[in-house]
């Protein structure tokens, strides 16, 4: 038989690119090909009960004429269970007495790990970008212009006392901000003791 | 047999069946398949802040150039993430503890750029308004801190942020999506990284922190699972709370504890409650 050629259109190359098309972009969407990104918000196709009319962390308040939905507490208002630091950047001197000493257990060797590791672990989160993993300074933000900090395991920080560092945790020190909204109570305490924990290992260049 | 009309209606019917096939298929090829709900979605942000230099800490290609990225943990911006549900975006003053002072980049090119919004905003006191991307359904209860307790890191359900110059959403998390990790953690699920701040304490290796004062903790084990405590089923009411067996007691009052990874629960009230 002949092959007819001939009469294929317009209408069947369309046809068919259409198809070829589709079928890519079938395979390639189920192929979980995760580079397609969108700018468009998701489609709801059944917007039920997603949205629901109420106040949602971090959402824009449209009642409130600043926009927060977060609202600061009255004034002279006391938190029933958070605390926040009371003292300021330059009023360590009060610490000692306000604060006292670490009242977390260390006398024991299964809760000296555990305060150990705790420290440690938030020493890493929060106190690394400048301080470094070794606590001398130099840390990654450093590098990139920030002042450097005081080296945590020489003899000046070696002498401050614990509710000293505890309030530079909590208050901030010359251009440090406080990490008393950050880091909670206990597990300051738990820096504090991994400090100086660090300490024991003396300056090394 | 077939009138020109009766061949017209035939034609019109089939095509029409076959439309409505096609348009069916596709629905349920797009709405359902869990791989291309929501994933991809990457809005423009206020400013464009790069996930990958703040929290890489391999060297990166930033804007090309080549550079170290500063390895910051997820924790010290979303700091909450372990005693809240909600996992907040970082205030303006968490930017401020750092970009306080002009950085080395900005003095390179001689302005600060998008920085002066975040320097601007912390002045005016006027959050900046950041386009959220991960959004469960307000009738799923997602809790941050109980998966973060239970050591599952950010990437189990966020993907390698610290890979992503704008931050997009990876995975879909869809219902089905959430049950597949909860039915088998050790297969989906990625035990805490260090680069997460995640705090995982080995309850094995108690002697360990001695060794390690100090010194960078980085004995992340990238073939390593999710270690399931007991493998005894776990005990499920119908509604309510799931008890657990074998929790760790806490070592010190007041602190922190993680827990042990076990199997998610399944009952529906868990999340819709």
């Amino acid at each position: 038989m002949e092959q007819q050629t001939n009469n294929r259109g317009f209408g069947f190359y369309l046809k068919t690119a259409i198809l070829i098309f589709l079928a890519g972009f079938i395979v390639l969407v189920l192929s979980g090909n995760y580079t397609w990104f969108s700018k468009s918000t998701p489609i709801m196709v059944l917007d039920d009960m997603d949205d629901q009319f109420k106040v949602k962390p971090q959402v824009k308040s449209t009642f409130f004429n600043d926009g927060r939905s977060g609202r600061y507490p009255v004034e002279h208002t006391v938190s029933r269970n958070g605390s926040a630091y009371p003292l300021d950047k330059p009023d360590f001197e009060k610490a000692d007495s306000l604060v006292g000493s670490n009242p977390l257990d260390l006398s024991t060797t299964s809760t000296r790990q555990y305060v150990l590791s705790r420290g440690k672990n938030r020493f890493e989160a929060f106190c690394t970008p400048c301080h470094n993993y070794d606590g001398q300074g130099n840390g990654s933000v450093v590098a990139r212009g920030f002042q450097n900090p005081p080296n945590l395991r020489d003899e000046v920080t070696k002498a401050k006392s614990d509710a000293h560092l505890y309030h530079i945790i909590s208050a901030g020190q010359n251009i440090m901000n406080g990490y008393g909204d950050k880091i909670q109570s206990n597990d300051r305490w738990a820096i504090v003791a991994y400090i100086r924990e660090m300490q024991k290992l003396g300056v090394k260049p | 047999m077939f009138t020109k009309e009766l061949d017209k209606k035939l034609k019109r019917a089939f095509t029409m069946g076959g439309g409505t096939v096609v348009v069916l298929a596709l629905v349920l090829i797009f709405g359902q398949n869990n791989k291309v709900t929501d994933v991809g979605y990457r809005p423009d942000q206020p400013i464009p802040f790069s996930h990958k230099l703040h929290a890489n800490e391999d060297t990166i290609s930033h804007n090309g150039v080549k550079m170290k990225g500063l390895g910051i943990k997820c924790m010290y911006c979303h700091a909450q993430a372990e005693v809240s549900a909600h996992s907040p975006v970082p205030t303006t003053s968490t930017c401020m503890n750092c970009h306080v002072l002009p950085m080395k980049l900005e003095n390179e090119r001689g302005n600060p750029g998008p920085l002066e919004l975040i320097r601007t905003s912390y002045e005016k006191n006027k959050p900046i308004e950041w386009v959220r991307i991960h959004k469960l359904p307000d009738y799923a209860h997602f809790n941050h801190s109980r998966h973060i307790r239970a050591q599952l890191d950010c990437k189990s359900c966020h993907g390698p942020v610290e890979t992503m110059g704008v931050i997009s959403q990876y995975k879909p998390l869809s219902m089905g999506w959430c049950l597949d990790c909860h039915r088998n953690p050790e297969q989906f699920a990625v035990p805490a990284r260090p680069i997460s701040g995640i705090y995982a304490y080995d309850y094995e290796n108690r002697s360990q922190i001695d060794k390690f004062i100090g010194v960078r903790a980085n004995s992340y084990d990238a073939s390593a699972t999710i270690k399931l405590a007991a493998m005894k089923p776990v005990v499920q009411p119908s509604y309510g709370m799931v008890e657990t067996a074998d929790l760790p007691k806490p070592v010190v009052e007041g602190m922190l504890v993680p827990k042990h990874a076990q199997y998610g629960p399944e009952n529906c009230s868990s999340c819709h409650h």
